[in-house]
């Protein structure tokens, strides 16, 4: 049993590296639902998702979307770039 | 045979578990019915089982990985999934093995060329297994032309497999570290 409690452990350690690196542990539930939707969203359109579009996909109001995006920025986790097709428009981009 | 035995009991549940998820969200879930595809939970099970159990966890995968098809959802799949199956468990032990001759042994410590405490080192594994993965499953399937319901077996199934594999993997990952915060926060402390 001590080994199956030694890998759990190597297991957890992964993750916390991850939890750190991705520092997202302060997230409310809505605000991970943001995330979660911006990741998936990044899997069809590499140039970036358009906040409507993430608005629509993950069923959270507009101010919410818009505040948790903020926060991801400001964390640099995203980055909001202008739309070259439409200018009044924001793409959100996945930081690498 | 008693760490047997739970490790095959933990990596059967977190298997199976996962399946029912991920065919909830793509039967279910609005937005996203229909692209399971795309973020295919279940690899994570394969990879996170197979590397901090070892190969020992491999039969109990393989049940979790027929156990979602054949009781909770039979028919889901028109064709036998036994050996696309196998494929797909063993694409991890073929990555291990493909980087264990390159010279990237795996261990735990930070003086591992393969550190498994290292998530990017597990995201690697994750990668080569996806390619395997997609590779070989879709060549078995193509040379007995064998498709899923609504797609073909060609060169975007291969991306998809690929891409599903890793992002649902990635996905998993996420969460599981969400989840276990308190766990992590104590064991830090």
């Amino acid at each position: 049993m001590k080994e199956f409690y030694r890998n759990i452990s190597d297991a957890l350690a992964m993750l916390d590296g991850m939890e750190q690196d991705l520092n997202i542990r302060h997230f409310t539930p809505n605000e991970l639902k943001v995330f979660y939707t911006i990741i998936i969203r990044a899997a069809y359109n590499e140039h970036g998702s358009n906040i409507t579009d993430i608005v629509e996909n993950s069923g959270m109001s507009r101010s919410t979307v818009y505040k948790t995006l903020k926060k991801l920025s400001i964390e640099d986790i995203i980055q909001l770039n202008q739309s070259e097709e439409d200018g009044r428009e924001s793409l959100v981009v996945l930081n690498s | 045979m008693k760490n047997f035995l739970t490790l095959s009991v933990t990596s059967f549940v977190f298997s199976a578990v996962l399946w029912v998820l991920w065919h909830f969200v793509d039967t279910h879930v609005l937005f996203l019915a229909g692209k399971g595809g795309f973020f295919y939970f279940p690899h994570a099970a394969r990879v996170l089982c197979v590397v901090y159990f070892g190969f020992r966890a491999i039969p109990a995968l393989y049940l979790g990985e027929l156990v979602g098809p054949y009781i909770l959802d039979p028919g889901i799949y028109s064709f036998s999934i036994f050996l696309p199956s196998l494929i797909s468990v063993m694409s991890v032990p073929f990555a291990l093995t493909m980087l264990n001759s390159l010279g990237f042994t795996l261990g735990q410590t930070r003086a591992s060329p393969l550190n498994r405490r290292n998530y990017k080192h597990i995201l690697l594994i994750t990668f080569i297994s996806a390619g395997f993965n997609a590779l070989l499953v879709n060549l078995y399937m193509s040379r007995n032309n064998l498709s899923f319901s609504n797609a073909i077996t060609d060169i975007e199934q291969v991306y998809r497999f690929f891409v599903g594999d890793f992002l649902g993997t990635v996905f998993v990952f996420i969460f599981l570290a969400m989840l276990l915060i308190p766990v992590l926060r104590q064991a830090r402390n």
